[in-house]
């Protein structure tokens, strides 16, 4: 497999009356041809500025791409001119957002939403665009598709609305697919719904797709690869698989441990991570988990640990782990 | 048992009217967002209730507290139907029955300290006063899991988990015995609902309080309910102890929705079939002819449009509504 995009110690920062929020420390990823790769971690651990600071939408002022590369076959996204950038977006590189109303046009219809961009990117004229926006829809799922062209965003329910993004993001055929939170607006069977839709797409198009969600058991159904964030760095990854089953950072761990499980017979009680994360004006100065981690060294305090290759293809940012000590995995 | 009863729910009907006019608001059509549901709580009990948003599980809640009157029906507590009572006779009863708001955020008054929010039920409901009302304060933050001297902070100053944390301070305030707990943890990070619902395991344990725990997440409800309840729609479709619910979920809604819960292991994951159901939730407006599920139901035959389905007993007290377990037809 070949690497489509190859993130590299991303640095992105907000700065507001308040202070410097560090909300990206570093962080780097790469998606693979046709690959699902999961980032995953709660609020505030910097996944969806991750994403926003590689198709240039974060906000500036406050925010600010300190440093990093995005490569994109080759291509640097952080380096492009505005114009530029504006031919990847949507063409190379689409995005789910995870509220939809919020970000479809409420003034304009449906159609006039999804032309727009295929006209600009694929070189369509209106009647051709028209056409393949009603098969986009089709395939997304939506009835009666020809006459949903004219309605406005309102008209549609919250699942639908989600479909009508679906079929927007992948409207120009996108090499890439970023999904932030896609499914947290709805319910669990519209979940399942969405999910399977998006599967179903990227799979038969070729197309990888970014997941980005806080949701451990979405992650175990749909990536193969999986990063796990934590105030604004990777503090794990590996294959999906791995990372559940023999978790190399106790951040990971006392995760995988505070969600109840319907599979398993019911604990009495549950393994919080006590605490909460860090305020990411200042975060701690050595390991950012470390304030809340049960099995902390003095070293711990005082030296940031990098991602090590603890087994193949499996890495941890954990001084702890770098010894091939996993007292986490045995309980 | 019956003795034990905290709280008890007959044929609750709760319906929205939708007016239509400026001057003369006629009645045009109404949202049946709660329809004919009964079911009854006991001392120390947590009845678990599911389904999807806009089923009427948050309407349910507000119609026990009386926040909503409800259309029919009767809500016992304490021997008396709080439909019928009035504001007045209502108060006193009141400091029994509490509730815990979804959102931290929109709960707290900000304006108020963390004192203020919790003390506010004991200024109208206690005579407690000075001294011993600083020590309230003090025992209730204590219990929650917060220290004492952070009295003085005002909501802003906490985190979203120490929020919830001042919510369910304030809704021990008063020694409810039952307790509505509506979406307690749903906008809380998955680390922090962990200390939550212990902390509400903790708190059952110790006070012996009833809770209804409303939530659209079903491995937390098992985690914390001794029986759980299905709607969908404004319908309760499936009633019974949580275990038998969740190891033979009886009802083709609840088996859909529990297959729908991504399992956090994908060798699991691998394994497993999805049942996807088609289309979405119809609007409660104009709800569906007989069984209001069977426009989605994967395993619909030709009564279900026609016949509704009671909620019945198929068996050691698991209470389902739906025509396939239905034994005997007139």
């Amino acid at each position: 497999m070949s690497t489509l995009l190859d993130v590299r110690n991303l640095v992105t920062r907000f700065y507001t009356q308040d202070g410097v929020v560090k909300a990206v420390n570093g962080v780097s990823f790469t998606v693979n041809k046709g690959e699902t790769v999961a980032l995953v971690g709660e609020s505030g651990c910097g996944k969806s500025v991750t994403a926003l600071s590689i198709l240039r939408l974060i906000a500036q002022p406050p925010g600010k791409v300190i440093s990093g590369e995005a490569l994109l076959d080759g291509t640097n996204l952080l380096k492009l001119s505005t114009e530029e950038i504006r031919k990847i977006r949507g063409a190379h590189i689409s995005m789910i957002f995870q509220e939809p109303m919020s970000s479809l046009n409420p003034v304009l219809t449906i159609g006039r939403q999804m032309t727009e961009q295929l006209e600009l990117h694929r070189n369509m004229g209106h009647e051709e665009a028209l056409t393949e926006a009603i098969n986009l829809l089709k395939l997304v799922g939506i009835p009666q598709a020809d006459r949903r062209l004219k309605d406005y965003p309102h008209h549609f329910s919250g699942g639908m609305r989600q479909r009508v993004m679906i079929a927007m993001a992948i409207s120009c055929k996108p090499q890439l697919v970023i999904a932030d939170e896609p499914t947290t607006a709805v319910d669990v069977t519209i979940q399942s719904q969405l999910l399977e839709l998006i599967r179903g797409i990227t799979d038969e198009m070729g197309m990888s797709l970014i997941l980005i969600t806080h949701n451990l058991g979405v992650v175990a159904r749909y990536a193969r690869r999986v990063y796990v964030m934590y105030a604004g760095m990777v503090v794990e990854h590996g294959v999906a698989l791995e990372v559940y089953h023999h978790p190399f950072h106790p951040y990971t761990s006392g995760l995988l441990a505070s969600v109840p499980r319907l599979d398993e017979p019911r604990k009495s009680r549950l393994a919080p991570i006590e605490g909460q994360p860090p305020d990411m004006m200042c975060p701690p100065e050595g390991c950012s988990f470390q304030p809340r981690c049960r099995y902390a060294l003095p070293k711990c305090i005082t030296d940031k640990p990098g991602l090590l290759e603890i087994a193949p293809g499996h890495f941890s940012a954990c001084w702890v782990a770098s010894s091939r000590e996993m007292p986490w995995q045995k309980t | 048992m019956a003795e034990d009863l905290v709280i008890e729910i007959n044929n609750l009907t709760k319906y929205f009217p939708i007016t239509s006019g400026l001057f003369f608001q006629k009645k045009v059509a109404e949202v049946r967002a709660v329809d004919g549901v009964s079911f009854a709580i006991h001392r120390g009990e947590t009845l678990g209730l599911v389904g999807e948003s806009g089923c009427g599980k948050t309407t349910i809640g507000k119609c026990i507290l009386q926040l909503y009157r409800a259309t029919s029906g009767e809500v016992i507590f304490e021997g008396k139907n709080l439909c019928e009572l009035t504001e007045n006779q209502l108060r006193p009863l009141r400091r029994k029955l509490q509730v815990i708001f979804q959102d931290p955020y929109d709960s707290l008054n900000p304006r108020f300290t963390a004192a203020d929010i919790i003390g506010e039920p004991l200024q109208i409901n206690s005579d407690i006063r000075g001294r011993d009302f600083d020590a309230r304060i003090a025992e209730l933050l204590d219990i929650v899991g917060l220290s004492p001297y952070m009295a003085d902070r005002y909501p802003h100053e906490f985190s979203g988990g120490q929020r919830q944390r001042l919510g369910v301070a304030r809704a021990l305030a008063l020694q409810p015995e039952f307790i509505v707990c509506d979406e307690p943890l749903s906008a809380l990070d998955v680390s922090i609902q962990a200390q939550i619902i212990n902390l509400l395991d903790d708190l059952q344990d110790k006070f012996g309080i009833a809770y209804l725990f409303i939530s659209h997440d079903l491995s937390v409800v098992r985690h914390i309910s001794d029986r759980v309840g299905v709607m969908y729609l404004g319908k309760m479709m499936e009633l019974a102890q949580r275990d038998e619910i969740y190891k033979s979920p009886l009802h083709p809604y609840t088996q859909a929705l529990l297959s729908a819960v991504p399992i956090p292991d994908p060798a699991v994951e691998a394994k497993r079939s999805v049942i996807v159901l088609k289309g979405e939730v119809p609007s409660p407006i104009n709800p569906p002819s007989g069984c209001v599920f069977h426009p989605r139901c994967p395993k619909a035959f030709d009564a279900c449009p026609k016949v509704v389905p009671l909620l019945e007993d198929a068996g050691s007290g698991h209470r389902v509504a739906c025509l396939l377990y239905k034994t005997s037809w007139p």
